[in-house]
């Protein structure tokens, strides 16, 4: 369960980059197929550290990169969700190159404006 | 005047572990000055992580001085062992944890006195997933899998078969006993890292032991600029 550590890491900052008095909405984030980060644990994660904080309810979306598949035999490249998949040229090994980000890319906060 | 409430999404580009890196990176830049060779050793519980640690130190004998941290859930077992072969063992306990943070391992390191340490060998908490991603300040990771736990590990592990710089195939003297397929499983890790050099050792009979003693040696030599 690294999921928790992360989420962990994950609330502190969108805490930090909250401005003062806003409330916040969601939390948007990025993560590479290399990571191997399973969303469904992330998101109990998310909500037991942020339960009972300035941003509980904060609402996580995860863009999860996807592998990048490359055919040696017949030069098709494509992406997928599962590193080791056949390629529609027969061949039963192209090979999988996966990314490792971890990041936080954006909070969507709602401010009060006075006009 | 009135209130209106806008909602805005604010970019913050930023790495989410990179409190943990920034420590990592202090870390390694200290292990750099010292000319300390450090790997952090990740495999499965039962791989034989710590055995292999013990036959390393043994056949180290006075040749190096290495210092060993090793990461473990609740017991001191492990520490235990490898202090019968090093003075200079220090047990990370991480209770529920499941992998070694760069704090931890700041903090373990600051237990230790690093004078004339050459070696540093990191034993991270048995587990194939969760410690990958977590920097450590290490010059390398050694990947661990051994026959007993089935030749589809590294495919399944495919995190850690491309970030590691190191695989290291445990247990070898079983195979006459097993079914593994060694082919299948260096296809699977040549797959996701083409060049990562690969050594069948043995902890129980000290097979491949040379050779992964020659790799540290290699990359100890590199580390304190006397190759």
């Amino acid at each position: 369960m690294h999921e928790f550590s992360i989420a962990e890491a994950l609330a502190a900052q969108v805490l930090r980059h909250t401005p003062a008095g806003a409330l916040v909405r969601g939390a948007e984030i990025r993560i590479g197929a290399l990571r191997g980060i399973e969303p469904a644990a992330l998101q109990m994660s998310w909500q037991a550290v942020t339960h009972g904080t300035a941003i509980d309810g904060c609402l996580l979306s995860v863009e999860q990169l996807p592998w990048t598949i490359t055919c040696s035999n017949c030069g098709r490249s494509w992406s997928s969700q599962k590193p080791f998949v056949d390629c529609v040229c027969g061949d039963t090994s192209p090979t999988p190159t996966g990314t490792d980000e971890l990041d936080l890319v954006s909070i969507t906060v709602d401010e009060e404006d006075s006009r | 005047m009135t209130y209106e409430t806008r909602t805005i999404r604010l970019p913050v580009p930023e790495r989410i572990l990179g409190a943990n890196d920034e420590i990592a990176a202090a870390t390694r830049q200290g292990l750099a000055r010292r000319g300390i060779f450090a790997i952090d050793l990740i495999g499965a519980p039962g791989s034989g992580k710590t055995a292999l640690l013990e036959a390393t130190l043994r056949s180290l004998g006075d040749r190096r001085r290495p210092a060993v941290l090793v990461g473990d859930l609740a017991t001191r077992r492990d520490g235990d062992r490898l202090a019968r072969w090093c003075n200079r063992v220090v047990q990370i306990s991480t209770g529920q944890g499941c992998h070694l943070e760069a704090g931890q391992v700041r903090d373990a390191l600051a237990k230790l006195d690093l004078e004339g340490v050459d070696l540093l060998f990191v034993e991270n908490v048995g587990n194939l997933i969760c410690p990958v991603g977590f920097d450590l300040g290490q010059n390398a990771k050694v990947g661990l899998f051994s026959l007993t736990e089935g030749d589809d590990k590294a495919a399944k592990h495919p995190y850690l078969v491309a970030e590691a710089d190191l695989i290291l195939l445990n247990k070898i003297d079983l195979a006459p006993h097993l079914t593994f397929d060694r082919a299948g499983f260096e296809a699977d890790v040549r797959l996701l890292n083409p060049t990562v050099p690969i050594i069948e050792v043995s902890a129980t009979t000290g097979a491949g032991l040379d050779k992964w003693i020659a790799w540290l040696e290699a990359g100890s030599a590199e580390v304190s600029g006397t190759s």
